[in-house]
């Protein structure tokens, strides 16, 4: 082609098309729902708990990224069965999803209009408060007078559902949100192996003691085997056992506070930095071998069913693998306090259920989460799955002094208001930020003071888009 | 079956040309430049184009001008993404890191396949066709399960530690891709390993074109099995080179799924690169904007090398 007005009116056709079909309209705008439009359509008066049969068949779309099993993914499905049972005229459709790949749908499925009615969130900014922000998921101030969830936690419990309606302040307002297991972190100690190195299996009173613990262990054993069986492959592994020292040196609270960016909080405060140095002198004294790099937290805790390593520290959500490995051979206990006398940990409840803001039946999606969390037989399905109930109000667990000692750790840290929540929920980027950080810190290449500054840098460049 | 069926379509559009209608006079055209009616030929494949590569393209270089978190409305905020990443160390270092893996993919890669060339003309291998095959394959796996197969061979308890072991040279035994400063590297072998089997069978079709005559007048003048290849192999491969050059930079430089796959960037962000960057912005952050910034300029960059690479294969002889 050498006539060259014709081929620039041609290219200039073709720019014409790529930008019309690229750009077109602000991005978000077809989407957008906002809050108050969702906020206010059902009131305490009209809340129905009961009688659903009028609505005649209907069908609820249900999805979770609890996807365990065994572990909750076989609670939620017998409790739903059960459900179903009560209430023939709803149809409950489940879908399960792994967390990362759940996280990175949920909200363009509930913001697309034929996504599920009752939706896994994740605590903080990048899921629960963009959702609310988004107007994604509906307020369910009605539904806790209706059912008294508010009976169901503590206060500071409570708050990790809480979000200001423009889904920027996070900790306190309006409630989005309700949740079923108590998930904290804790001591597992292979009791076989203490026995054989001739220490006591009894739970040590005090953070100084166990410390003591630890450096006889390493002692007694052969270099090449880990003190305590750590996976760190993430980077956020190692936080969960951070959150155990520094409740010997700072109050959960003053975690809480920097979670919920509350004014003037910062990460690098002298309890922090103590309990920073603590964790790398403990990485220095070889606690945790050498290749926990390479393994992710699931095939830690798995290892250590199998033998690797006296201790394991980290969630009570994988109380059940470690059992099938260890049978007997295991106890469970809460990092024991420090100075204040309290237990502190990083501990939350599970994911919390939300409704969609475009669901037809806000009602029935409502009775079928105060269903999945506190039905007469709630709790016994869970502790049949090594699951701890999130509610204060549940019966205890029977018979095994294993899964009541994970429950009573669970209580205890909501007893003492020792849930430190988790440091990643601070904002959308600090999961990665904080994982490449410590994994620095065990290796030597940072300080803790480098460390602490990191994750406020991160943390306050997150603060000035919240105000 | 099929060779007997002749739809009646096909033997119309056989027929036509040969009914010699008589021609057209056409008006501006020069003798044997192309019709109009070309474009009407190439417009399923642009239109496709156009509507899968270039107006993607188009809208990722818009959405990079907005502060939008992929759901609720984005704000217009101009250059400022740009701003923001050209001052993030996160970011230059990633493009550092992904600079490291082209001395793997292209570089190392092509080394390779140029030795294992030169030993294939010079030689008679036996069963020729089977190494070629063998090396070849490693092109055609899937990159998760290369992905899989290397993050085994890495394990601390791995065949390379027990090699090594066994060998007597556990001292160097490591937990690979946990390692600050060998799980980039690592990962570039495992890259280099991905791209040579490419290059090597770029560089073998490339050397059959090479006139005999050029190697037989080389062994007349004595020259031995590296001055041959120095100054007749090497220089016959100039073009083959350059584009196995473009093609593995390319693929280091977007490279991602291996990344994915293996160490999402870590241990301590020493394996992050570009797309994992744009992957984690888009997905994790919520910050949509940045991630198509991030895009851009790897888009750019990509362009600029390729280009490169193709004006120093064009230049000179041959």
């Amino acid at each position: 082609m050498r006539d060259p007005r014709r081929a620039g009116a041609l290219a200039a056709a073709l720019l014409a098309a790529v930008a019309a079909a690229g750009c077109g309209s602000t991005p978000g705008a077809s989407n957008n729902t906002t809050s108050s439009t969702s906020t206010g359509t059902t009131s305490a008066s009209t809340v129905q708990t009961t009688g659903f049969s009028k609505l005649g068949n209907i069908t609820l779309k249900v999805w979770s990224a609890d996807n365990q099993d065994p572990g909750p993914e076989p609670v939620i499905k017998e409790l739903t069965n059960e459900f179903m049972a009560k209430y023939p005229n709803v149809k409950v459709v489940l879908t399960f999803k792994g967390f990362t790949d759940y996280i990175k749908v949920v909200k363009l499925a509930l913001a697309s209009g034929s996504g599920p009615d009752v939706a896994e969130g994740n605590q903080g900014y990048q899921i629960d408060g963009s959702m609310v922000k988004a107007g994604l998921i509906l307020p369910l101030t009605p539904y806790v007078k209706a059912y008294g969830w508010d009976k169901w936690y503590s206060p500071s419990t409570f708050q990790q559902f809480q979000w200001t309606n423009d889904g920027k302040t996070f900790g306190q307002g309006t409630v989005w949100g309700v949740a079923q297991f108590g998930q904290s972190t804790g001591i597992f100690a292979n009791t076989a192996k203490l026995k054989s190195m001739g220490l006591s299996t009894t739970p040590p009173t005090s953070f100084a003691a166990f410390e003591q613990l630890l450096a006889k262990v390493r002692a007694k054993l052969p270099a090449s085997q880990p003190v305590i069986n750590l996976g760190n492959k993430d980077g956020y592994e190692v936080v969960h056992l951070w959150g155990m020292i520094d409740g010997n040196y700072a109050s959960a609270q003053e975690a809480r506070n920097w979670i919920f960016h509350k004014a003037g909080a910062t990460f690098a405060t002298p309890g922090n930095i103590q309990a920073l140095t603590t964790l790398k002198q403990w990485a220095a004294a070889n606690y945790f071998g050498q290749n926990y790099n390479a393994l992710g937290e699931n095939d830690a805790a798995a290892q250590f069913g199998k033998g690797t390593g006296v201790f394991y520290m980290g969630g009570n959500w994988q109380a059940a693998v470690i059992q099938a490995g260890l049978k007997n051979n295991v106890e469970f206990y809460n990092m024991p306090p420090g100075k204040s006398g309290k237990e502190a940990a990083i501990g939350a409840t599970s994911l919390p259920w939300h409704i969609s803001a475009k669901t037809k039946y806000p009602d029935v999606a409502a009775a079928y989460i105060n269903f999945l969390i506190n039905s007469p037989n709630a709790a016994s399905q869970m502790y049949k799955q090594s699951q701890i109930p999130s509610v204060e109000t549940a019966p205890a667990a029977q018979g095994d002094q294993y899964l009541t000692s994970i429950a009573q750790g669970w209580q205890r840290l909501v007893k003492d208001d020792g849930l430190e929540l988790f440091p990643d929920w601070s904002s959308p980027s600090m999961f990665d930020t904080m994982g490449a950080a410590f994994q620095k810190l065990l290796v030597g290449q940072s300080t803790p003071q480098q460390v602490a500054a990191t994750m406020q840098a991160d943390w306050v460049k997150y603060d000035k888009t919240l105000h | 079956v099929s060779q007997t069926v002749t739809s009646p379509s096909e033997t119309q559009g056989v027929r036509e040309p040969a009914s010699g209608r008589p021609a057209r006079k056409p008006r501006g055209r020069a003798p044997g430049e192309p019709r109009n009616v070309a474009w009407f030929y190439v417009l399923p494949g642009l239109g496709f184009y156009v509507l899968f590569t270039l107006a993607p393209l188009a809208h990722t270089v818009y959405l990079s001008f907005f502060n939008w978190d992929g759901i609720t409305v984005g704000t217009y905020n101009g250059l400022a993404n740009y701003r923001n990443i050209l001052g993030d160390p996160n970011v230059r270092d990633a493009f550092k890191h992904s600079l490291e893996l082209v001395l793997f993919y292209s570089i190392g890669a092509v080394a390779i396949g140029l030795f294992l060339t030169a030993i294939m003309t010079r030689f008679r291998v036996r069963g020729m066709t089977f190494f070629r095959t063998v090396l070849f394959l490693p092109q055609t796996v899937a990159v998760v399960v290369v992905a899989q197969a290397f993050v085994w061979i890495y394990a601390p308890s791995g065949p390379l530690n027990t090699i090594l072991s066994d060998i007597g040279l556990g001292s160097l035994t490591r937990d690979w891709l946990g390692d600050f400063t060998w799980a980039l590297p690592s990962l570039g072998v495992a890259g280099t390993w991905i791209t040579f089997g490419l290059c090597m069978v770029l560089f073998l079709a490339g050397a059959q074109k090479i006139p005999m005559s050029l190697y037989e007048a080389a062994r007349v003048d004595g020259a031995g099995a590296f001055r041959e290849f120095f100054s007749v192999t090497l220089p016959g491969l100039r073009n083959e080179i350059a584009v196995a050059l473009t093609l593995t930079t390319i693929t280091a430089l977007r490279s991602f799924d291996l990344i994915y796959n293996t160490t999402m960037g870590g241990p301590g962000g020493t394996t992050r690169v570009p797309s994992v960057l744009i992957y984690l912005n888009a997905f994790q952050y919520g910050q949509v904007g940045v991630a198509a910034a991030v895009a851009v300029l790897l888009t750019i960059i990509i362009f600029a090398v390729a280009f490169a690479i193709t004006r120093i294969g064009d230049t000179g002889p041959g």
